[in-house]
């Protein structure tokens, strides 16, 4: 057998310790890289931000999967529950699937840490697990009277007595829907939130279904998209660039600029918030936790591992079209 | 010490998965055992508590609304869909849900279809509309199975592939980097949460 | 009576959400709310299928002592445990029930799904061909998409992301709004064959 030969039969577990080395060593050896922002994720960013410091209108969170998506979707769902955080939105969130239940829990909890003045039922609410039976039921009802129709949250409180609803009574308020899925769940909400009652309706999905959903934001039945560990490293850049920015200009944050976002960058590698831009570098006090970047950081391994698959598919096709005409050569 | 714990049992079950990489082996058959267990007793107690409970007992036992006796029993006919002779009674519950069928009719329609069509009859005043045009129309006529794709029709046919292999192209590198992010995910929880490798 | 009263309770129920869909009156609402009282009520006992499916099947192969048997042992063991520490210390946060999901099926589940990266490596490396020229296209395609979406693809060249985002927003856009039509279709008309009583696979076999 030729080397060339012996090089296309080579044992696929060589292949698996090549790829678990080029996902390891960036993450032990992180650096800083630029992230650039499309519009399916700017769109999102600005209709949420379109919400901020405003008392009837909110946005909902639908978790619509479980653990096995959570790397592409956990990130987006913290950023994005940042986000309302940082510019005061009224924010729930509500699933139909029992596995979604503590990653729901899990995703407010791991927000949430940075807010100690934040109040369940007041900031944000978390409907809970409704079974899956109940989502027609609801999706319908909320259209009508959203207390009405969810009844009581995930600690069994009434939601029509909660401070929150001050203001809050169907879509016409929770005017934003967005469904974080690993499969078309959204459609459902396309079909009947946005069809019956004009709801917005958003997606935060994997990358697997991303290329499929191009067609409903085209259409405008999706107003934004996060797709995959991209969506949610762009996110979290938006959000670091303009809802938690801080100075003394910006208390509370500034508004969205598509000039501002093409031209700023903000290193991961510092423990401290920091913009870098044409008119040079601005640090901050302000702590850039892990789970801010989580996904900029995984960005980087997934920057490698691209390049690892292109090279194996040329390299493939190389040695395949080489050796496919030549006879079998013993050493 | 609980978390330690914790981290140390979910990096232990993580990597007899991962075991399974350099071939099956009796961790890996524990674990994949394991996790349908845990899976399935998860269910029972959530739909327990947030279905039975609000929606069969309180109802009919504590508000008295003993109509709902009748779809109760319409969904214990369920288990009769292992025994051989009576699993006939199990099509009556399956009925019930299916009637639903009706408004996804016009739902479905008017979404995947309607609002589809009405954005592709926009203005073509660019090249990138009339591509999109040229690619919409070419991909149903390829999809038209009942005549044949030759001639000039199998012409227009082969313009709707090229559009979908693009299509296609596209969804895979998406797909790869789907895959390649769930990994990344396991990675930063083993190097991060359990060895502390990255803060 | 086994086959003719299922399909008729679905034919007559199919038509009178037709109707509910077209007709706001207050009779509608009101079957609607009959319905949905209903279904909530007969969903619970879904979940019981699947139980009985799981020990029906490990059961006999405990049973048997068919090879591996011990296996089998470990999933229903494992069921019994997690739906009894449910019942029995509740489901909210800091129970054994929630640690038991935290701690042992989501990091399983996450790692069963994260090795399809190791397997489309490898299939990267020893299958994906470049055999046609609309096979090309299709690769060329995917390495456009996949270096437009990463920092190092931004950091080569500008072109390369957006490339990929006239690739996804173009070419794409018009194949998966031509899927999504025939899909659309298809699903509308299996759901008015279902409605006409024409499809019946979901009654299953005699």
């Amino acid at each position: 057998m030729s080397i060339l030969q012996r090089f296309q039969n080579i044992d696929r577990r060589w292949i698996y310790l090549v790829v678990a080395l080029c996902i390891i060593v960036p993450l032990l050896i992180p650096f800083n890289s630029k992230t650039y922002v499309t519009d399916p994720s700017s769109n999102l960013y600005q209709k949420i931000d379109s919400f901020a410091g405003k008392e009837d209108k909110a946005v909902l969170l639908s978790f619509s999967h479980d653990a096995s998506t959570m790397a592409e979707l956990f990130p987006m769902e913290v950023s994005i529950l940042r986000h309302c955080f940082e510019r005061n939105i009224k924010v729930f969130t509500i699933c139909f699937s029992p596995p979604s239940a503590p990653l729901m829990a899990y995703a407010l909890n791991v927000a949430k840490e940075d807010y100690p003045n934040l109040q369940s039922g007041v900031d944000y609410c978390n409907f809970g697990y409704k079974p899956y039976g109940l989502f027609l039921p609801i999706v319908l009802g909320m259209g009508d009277d959203v207390a009405e129709a969810v009844q009581t949250d995930a600690d069994g409180r009434k939601i029509k007595n909660l401070e929150i609803m001050n203001g809050i009574r169907n879509y016409d308020d929770l005017n934003l829907i967005i469904d974080f899925a690993a499969s078309s769940a959204v459609f459902s909400w396309i079909t009947y939130a946005r069809v019956r009652f004009g709801a917005n309706v958003a997606a935060g999905v994997t990358a697997v279904m991303a290329a499929d959903n191009y067609p409903y934001l085209q259409s405008g039945q999706l107003v934004g998209m996060l797709s995959g560990l991209k969506g949610a490293a762009e996110y979290e850049k938006l959000v670091d660039v303009f809802a938690a920015y801080e100075d003394a200009e910006y208390p509370n944050g500034r508004e969205y600029s598509p000039e501002v976002i093409k031209d700023t960058w903000v290193p991961i590698m510092s423990k401290k918030v920091s913009y870098e831009s044409s008119d040079g570098i601005v640090e901050t006090d302000v702590e850039l936790p892990y789970k801010f970047k989580q996904a900029r950081i995984g960005m980087n391994a997934q920057s490698i591992a691209h390049i690892m698959i292109i090279l194996f598919i040329i390299l493939g096709n190389i040695g395949y079209f080489m050796t496919r005409n030549k006879p079998d050569e013993t050493i | 010490m609980l978390e330690f714990i914790s981290n140390l049992i979910a990096a232990l079950l993580t990597l007899f998965i991962f075991s399974f990489l350099y071939k099956d082996n009796p961790f890996y058959r524990f674990a994949e055992h394991l996790l349908v267990g845990v899976s399935m007793g998860y269910a029972i107690p959530l739909v327990y508590i947030n279905a039975f409970i609000p929606f069969v007992y309180r109802p009919i036992f504590l508000e008295g609304n003993f109509w709902l006796i009748i779809p109760s029993c319409i969904g214990i006919l369920y288990i009769f869909r292992f025994t051989k002779n009576l699993s006939w009674l199990s099509r009556y519950p399956i009925a019930f849900g299916m009637g639903i069928v009706g408004m996804g009719v016009p739902m479905s329609m008017h979404s995947s279809v309607l609002v589809q069509m009405r954005n592709a009859m926009r203005p073509v005043d660019s090249i990138n509309s009339l591509l999109i045009f040229i690619g919409t129309v070419t991909i149903l006529l390829y999809f038209y199975f009942s005549k044949p794709h030759k001639g000039l029709y199998g012409k227009f046919t082969n313009v709707g592939i090229w559009f979908m292999m693009v299509g296609f192209g596209a969804s895979f590198g998406y797909t790869v980097m789907a895959r390649i992010s769930l990994l990344i995910g396991r990675i930063q929880f083993l190097l991060g949460d359990f060895l502390g490798f990255i803060k | 009576m086994k086959r003719q009263i299922p399909l008729i309770i679905v034919i007559t129920l199919g038509f009178l959400f037709v109707a509910h869909t077209f007709i706001p009156s207050k009779a509608s609402v009101d079957f609607y709310d009959w319905w949905v009282s209903w279904s909530k009520a007969i969903s619970p006992f879904a979940v019981v299928l699947g139980i009985l499916s799981l020990f029906m099947v490990h059961g006999t192969k405990i049973q048997r002592k068919a090879p591996n048997w011990q296996y089998s042992m470990v999933t229903l063991l494992a069921l019994v445990i997690t739906a009894f520490s449910g019942f029995a210390w509740g489901t909210n946060e800091g129970t054994p029930f929630l640690w038991l999901f935290e701690n042992v099926q989501m990091p399983m589940s996450a790692t069963m799904f994260s090795l399809l990266a190791f397997y489309i490596a490898s299939a990267a490396y020893k299958a994906f061909r470049a055999k046609s020229l609309q096979a090309t296209v299709l690769l060329v395609a995917a390495f456009i998409v996949m270096m437009g979406q990463v920092p190092i693809g931004a950091a080569i060249s500008k072109w390369i992301p957006e490339t990929a985002q006239w690739i996804l927003n173009v070419p794409n856009l018009a194949a998966k709004r031509g899927i999504a039509t025939g899909v659309g279709l298809g699903m509308t008309a299996t759901a008015l064959k279902i409605l006409l009583g024409i499809e019946r696979t979901y009654l299953g076999s005699d």
